[in-house]
């Protein structure tokens, strides 16, 4: 309770996970812009940069894992099998010749041709992405419905039920993915069959999945809620609006819980790139297309241009995310535009 | 949901019962077939087969086993295999194989077209071989079964292809009814690889229409189909409309696609669900040829290069318990390192080679001069531990249960002395031939689906620095096992093949060189209103050409 205590007072908690430092917006003014777009390339260009390094130097050949991944064999090969692979995609080039041409053909948005797929990684990217953001973004809404009702209804308030509400969000928010995915899917699709087994594309399988992973967030967001609006329910402001003779209701959401949220939607940008890790627990145990898979499977074959390219993309819809939540920032608390 | 649950009981007794009178559900090589039958009722035409599969292959034609299940779909090989093991026309009609063994002449049809509307005929057979043996084009299965025996395809008329050799290779025929070897368009092999990994063109049943990477292939019927093999159910068109082969990579999410109705068929039935699978769906198991899953082991490094410390590790442990334990008894111990129950020429006498005999590991450890022990009780020599390393593909190759089988044994090693390091390779490690230097372990498990004691000449011919082979993972050089396996390959007598065979197998098991496991297994399941689905001999390859949905 400390630690969310302590971080949500300035809303700055993002920067603890690689996003870069982001203060208040203040004037719109060019510079300001410049500073963040700025900010946005060096996120992609570091994300892009880690990833090449990661998968080029892994150990292990990537010629060889080519050949053998289509065999299905393990071997070591030739020389004479292994020349015409490396001369294809360049692989006995210096690291700094591949990181240049790597480089280059993201600033001309060309992210290369997946070595696996044999299919443009851009193509498989637009392919696949949609699915997963739609995923992602469902399940950050369903947990912010969560974190909302649990608030207004449970937050602040002494009682016998106010231990247990917290344990709760500690439980939920530390739940493995893969658990309540599983949970989800056998009792609530296999057996009430209320819901597809398969995810599908419809918007009824869309529910279990974004529970799957909105679950675990809401957790996670409801216990920095509950303690801001805790602090609050304390502040002068509430206090006068109560002696107004404003009702609990009414207090609780037109001058609390308003407040409260600040801290929480300043994570839900981290949220928004860290769902993607859960989307791909979520796209294998309900069978669901998406980026997610994509991704791991591009991993366990070392596809440097698929993994690479998703890394991107998905730093992409991160960096964005983070500019939408300081948009959102504004509306909730026109206080930090006029600042 | 009680309720439900008898009414489900009830219908699966009635359904025992009925599969107990009436005749049983046809069986498939030497598959297990159990299960309830297929509803009766008129079978109708039309439909689409959902299909739960597990792993996806990158490319849609390779040579994993994994593409081997795709090529079945939508091509056609020159022969097929039929249950019993004896090779029949598909594409060729019929073959004359020369007096001195070392050329096969195939006679093809005449009226089969690619899908692309290209023309079967000599000329696409050749291009299809030349290519596949070509290294550039990442065939290395074609390359490994034909490889050392290949000499020359030659186009003797439009319709007349002979295939030459350089020595007699007896098995050729079985080998070429495998996915591997099916007959794609030359035409859109033309195109290149990238063309060809979504969407490869043959002359088969159904027609690769699309691909939604970690979701589903779409495979539609092929309405002029006129080239089934001479062992399938039914000629021409398949009755189905459209295979929907889905890729469910969770176990629990792919049985409970089949209960719930999502699925009609499922691939590898969770073992755990195999009890509740047969009261309710037609089950297929279908153990394949080749080589099972088996530990290598290491010869060329210390401390397997003392034949009696490898002979010590296979005493070691109880495999047959541990197997039977893991798998809940669904998939068969096989102890014979080198064949698996299921193929040709394969020596039963062997399973038993090694049983569960710790007071003998300990006395051969003690000869071996691995007199004392650490405080761990690892053994020790000249005060080093005797530690190995076990590397198994993780996901890949060895699934969960095949894990604890190696937990097991290894648990059980600990007891006589060894310290067994279990080392599970990512894919990308595993593929990318992280372990493939002699090096890097002790022993390394993986299985080889094959239909013929052949493939012994893939695993165990010496690798020499001329002839190099890479699939020896037990770095074992023996000319007289070499020589033993080439004289089977080439014997045209049945008998003495056999003889060849059993040697072969009796030097690998003297020798320890690989320790058997478990099968290597396709099994399925079938809804009953399906009828029809087969598992084909060469690869374990599910069969929906002939299926058809009961009204």
């Amino acid at each position: 309770m400390t630690t969310t205590a302590d971080i949500s007072s300035d809303g700055d908690i993002s920067s603890e996970f690689g996003q870069p430092a982001r203060r208040r917006p203040g004037r719109r003014t060019a510079t300001a812009w410049a500073g963040r777009i700025a900010g946005a390339a060096l996120v992609l260009w570091a994300a892009a940069t880690t990833t090449f390094l990661l998968q080029a130097l892994a150990p292990g050949d990537r010629a060889t894992l080519l050949l053998n991944l289509a065999a299905g064999q393990s071997r070591d090969r030739t020389p004479d099998e292994l020349a015409p692979v490396n001369a294809k995609y360049g692989f006995t080039d210096p690291l700094g010749q591949q990181y240049l041409d790597y480089l280059g053909g993201l600033l001309r948005g060309d992210l290369g041709t997946s070595y696996q797929l044999q299919e443009p990684v851009l193509s498989v990217i637009l392919d696949q992405i949609a699915p997963t953001l739609v995923l992602t973004a469902t399940a950050l809404a369903l947990a912010w419905l969560i974190v909302i009702t649990a608030t207004m209804l449970g937050a602040g308030r002494r009682g016998p039920l106010a231990g247990p509400a917290n344990l709760l969000e500690t439980v939920a928010a530390g739940l493995p993915h893969y658990w309540l995915g599983v949970i989800l899917l056998v009792v609530f699709a296999i057996e009430l069959s209320w819901f597809p087994v398969e995810s599908g594309s419809g918007p009824r399988g869309l529910v279990l999945p974004a529970l799957t992973l909105a679950v675990p967030l809401s957790g996670f967001l409801g216990q920095v809620t509950r303690a801001e609006f805790a602090r609050a329910l304390d502040q002068p402001h509430v206090l006068s609006a109560r002696a107004r003779g404003l009702g609990d209701t009414a207090t609780r959401f037109r001058h609390v819980l308003r407040h409260s949220l600040i801290p929480a939607l300043s994570i839900s940008g981290w949220a928004m790139g860290a769902l993607f890790g859960g989307a791909v627990i979520a796209e294998t145990v309900f069978a669901r297309a998406g980026i997610g898979q994509t991704l791991v499977a591009a991993a366990e074959s070392r596809d440097v241009p698929l993994v690479s390219g998703i890394v991107v993309a998905i730093a992409t819809v991160y960096v964005l995310a983070n500019l939408v939540v300081d948009f959102l920032y504004t509306v909730v608390d026109p206080r930090i535009s006029a600042a | 949901m009680r309720v439900r649950g008898r009414v489900v009981l009830a219908v699966a007794a009635i359904g025992v019962l009925v599969a107990s009178s009436a005749c049983a559900a046809p069986r498939t090589g030497d598959g297990r077939a159990t299960g309830v039958p297929a509803a009766t009722g008129r079978p109708v035409d039309g439909g689409v087969i959902e299909y739960g599969h597990e792993q996806e292959p990158p490319c849609a034609h390779a040579g994993w086993v994994q593409n081997a299940y795709l090529a079945r779909q939508y091509l056609d090989n020159l022969v097929s295999l039929t249950d019993e093991g004896t090779v029949v026309p598909w594409l060729a009609t019929g073959w004359d194989v020369s007096p001195d063994r070392l050329a096969y002449t195939f006679h093809l049809r005449r009226d089969v077209r690619f899908t692309d509307g290209t023309r079967l005929d000599a000329a696409a057979v050749k291009t299809n071989f030349d290519t596949y043996l070509d290294t550039k084009t990442q065939n290395s299965t074609v390359t490994a079964y034909l490889g050392p025996y290949f000499s020359a395809g030659r186009v003797l008329d439009d319709f007349t292809y002979r295939l030459e050799l350089k020595s007699p290779y007896e098995p050729l025929l079985t080998v070429l009814s495998q996915g591997y070897f099916g007959i794609q368009s030359p035409t859109a092999l033309a195109r290149g690889p990238e063309a060809n990994c979504t969407a490869p063109v043959g002359s088969g049943p159904f027609v690769l229409e699309k691909w939604e990477r970690n979701r589903a292939i779409t495979f539609v019927r092929n309405p002029n189909y006129n080239s089934a093999p001479a062992n399938a159910r039914h000629q021409g068109p398949p009755y189905v409309e459209k295979v929907i082969w889905k890729f469910l990579k969770d176990p629990v999410l792919r049985y409970g696609s089949l209960t719930s109705g999502s699925s009609d068929v499922i691939y590898n039935v969770p073992v755990v669900d195999w009890a509740d699978a047969s009261t309710r769906f037609q089950l297929r198991q279908y153990i394949t040829g080749g080589r099972p899953n088996a530990v290598s082991l290491n010869v060329t490094r210390a401390p397997f290069d003392d034949v009696r410390v490898r002979r010590a590790f296979a005493w070691s442990a109880d495999r047959r318990a541990a197997v039977r334990g893991a798998f809940l008894g669904v998939v068969p111990y096989n102890g014979n390192g080198s064949l698996s129950r299921s193929t040709p020429d394969y020596d039963p006498a062997l399973d038993d080679a090694y049983r569960y005999d710790p007071a003998r590991a300990n006395r051969l450890l003690d000869d071996a001069g691995w007199t004392r022990r650490d405080d761990r009780g690892i053994r020790l020599k000249d005060g080093k531990p005797l530690e190995i390393s076990l590397i198994y593909a993780a996901g890949a190759i060895v699934g969960p249960e095949g894990a604890a089988v190696l937990q097991d044994m290894a648990q059980q090693a600990r007891e006589v002395g060894f310290d067994v390091r279990l080392v599970p390779a990512t894919q990308s490690e595993h593929f990318g031939g992280k372990y493939a230097p002699a090096d890097t372990y002790h022993g390394y498990v993986g299985y080889w689906t094959s239909p013929t004691p052949g493939l012994l000449h893939i695993n165990w011919r010496q690798r020499l620095p001329n002839s190099p082979n890479p699939n020896n993972t037990a770095y074992y050089n023996d000319p007289e096992l070499q020589r033993t396996i080439e004289q089977g390959n080439a014997a045209t007598d049945p008998a003495q093949r056999q003889r060849y065979y059993s040697a072969a197998q009796r030097i690998i098991s003297d020798q320890a060189a690989a320790i058997g496991l478990y099968t290597q297994t396709t099994s399925i399941a079938v809804a009953p209103r399906l009828r029809d689905v087969w598992i084909e001999k060469s690869q374990g390859e599910p069969v929906f050409s002939d299926a058809r949905f009961v009204e």
